[in-house]
């Protein structure tokens, strides 16, 4: 599966971004590198779950921006 | 055996009565006003519109939202006004106390509930509405473009907390009627009542306009979770006692 190319998660991440304050730029570096390292960090499983997807990714997200790591993780649990 | 001379003064009793009831619609304004369903879809809503569009069209839709919130109040208390109307025939008499029974009953199972069940266990401030209906809220609030679609979302968070809100507008448009129209303007009254519980998404719409974030609020909530279950617990209980004690054995 080819996180990297997922349209819809990138387009959230980037309303996600833009909406905590981080300029255009970098928020789209903070998101290739995370969803890079989140791919790698899942080739080695055979079943990958959106919970795996998630978790990988806002692991990584949490090294660049940890209100953009906390916004990710937590936005399903609000309301 | 009540004699003339043990009677207290009817300026007491409508005084007394007056204060009582003056005291239920401010406890139940507190309790609107701490709810989280509302601020929740509010700052979700802040959240995704902000990522979207620019300061100005993100602060003029997300007044909307608090429009919406606001007019579905009022409509809601307008029913409920109706519904105590019917149920009361305008004044308290022995053949409606049943009704009353059922209202103080509502109101201390919702304080046994917002103990438990308010908030769903594990991280987060998942609340007690269905999944099905949070993730309709969440997908509206994250599509939501115009005035129109922020004051529909504001209505339907409004209509989502009844199950925690319609004991208590049926309490207060009691409480309202039996409060004397020459003594105290009651439609003040009702205007304060719909009013006041949206002041929490003014200042979380001011947070947000002064630099804050989603995350920042997020956290706060967390922290003040268990502050909200037992404030919710103690004013429902409050509300149940006194409208207990002035109103139904009284």
């Amino acid at each position: 599966m080819e996180i990297t190319n997922n349209k819809t998660l990138i387009k959230n991440l980037k309303i996600d971004a833009k909406a905590i304050g981080i300029p255009t730029g970098a928020a789209e570096i903070f998101i290739n590198k995370s969803l890079t390292a989140a791919q790698k960090s899942l080739k080695s499983k055979k079943i990958i779950t959106d919970q795996d997807l998630k978790l990988a990714i806002v692991k990584e997200l949490r090294k660049y921006n940890t209100d953009f790591a906390y916004v990710y993780e937590n936005h399903d649990k609000i309301i | 055996m009540g004699t003339l001379e043990n009677q207290p003064p009817a300026c007491y009793n409508l005084t007394m009565s007056f204060f009582v009831s003056l005291g239920i619609v401010i406890l139940a304004m507190l309790i609107m006003a701490c709810l989280q369903l509302q601020p929740g879809v509010f700052s979700l809503f802040y959240h995704y519109a902000s990522g979207k569009y620019s300061k100005a069209r993100t602060s003029d839709i997300t007044l909307f939202f608090i429009l919406g919130a606001e007019t579905s109040a009022a409509c809601l208390f307008l029913c409920s006004y109706y519904i105590a109307d019917f149920l009361f025939l305008y004044k308290f008499r022995p053949e409606t106390s049943f009704f009353a029974w059922i209202i103080a009953g509502a109101l201390l199972a919702l304080a046994i509930m917002s103990i438990f069940c308010y908030f769903r266990p594990g991280p987060g401030t998942k609340l007690f509405i269905p999944r099905r209906c949070a993730q309709n809220l969440d997908s509206h609030a994250r599509t939501a473009s115009s005035r129109s679609d922020a004051f529909a979302l504001g209505a339907l968070s409004g209509i989502c907390e009844l199950p925690f809100t319609l004991p208590l507008y049926i309490v207060t448009s009691i409480e309202i009627m039996e409060m004397t129209v020459e003594f105290f303007p009651s439609n003040l009254l009702t205007i304060l009542y719909i009013v006041i519980p949206t002041i929490p998404l003014f200042i979380t719409r001011w947070k947000f306009q002064l630099g804050h974030n989603l995350a920042n609020i997020q956290r706060s909530r967390v922290k003040d979770k268990n502050f909200t279950r037992i404030i919710l617990s103690l004013i429902y209980t409050a509300i149940a006692v006194l409208f207990i004690y002035f109103r139904i054995l009284a």
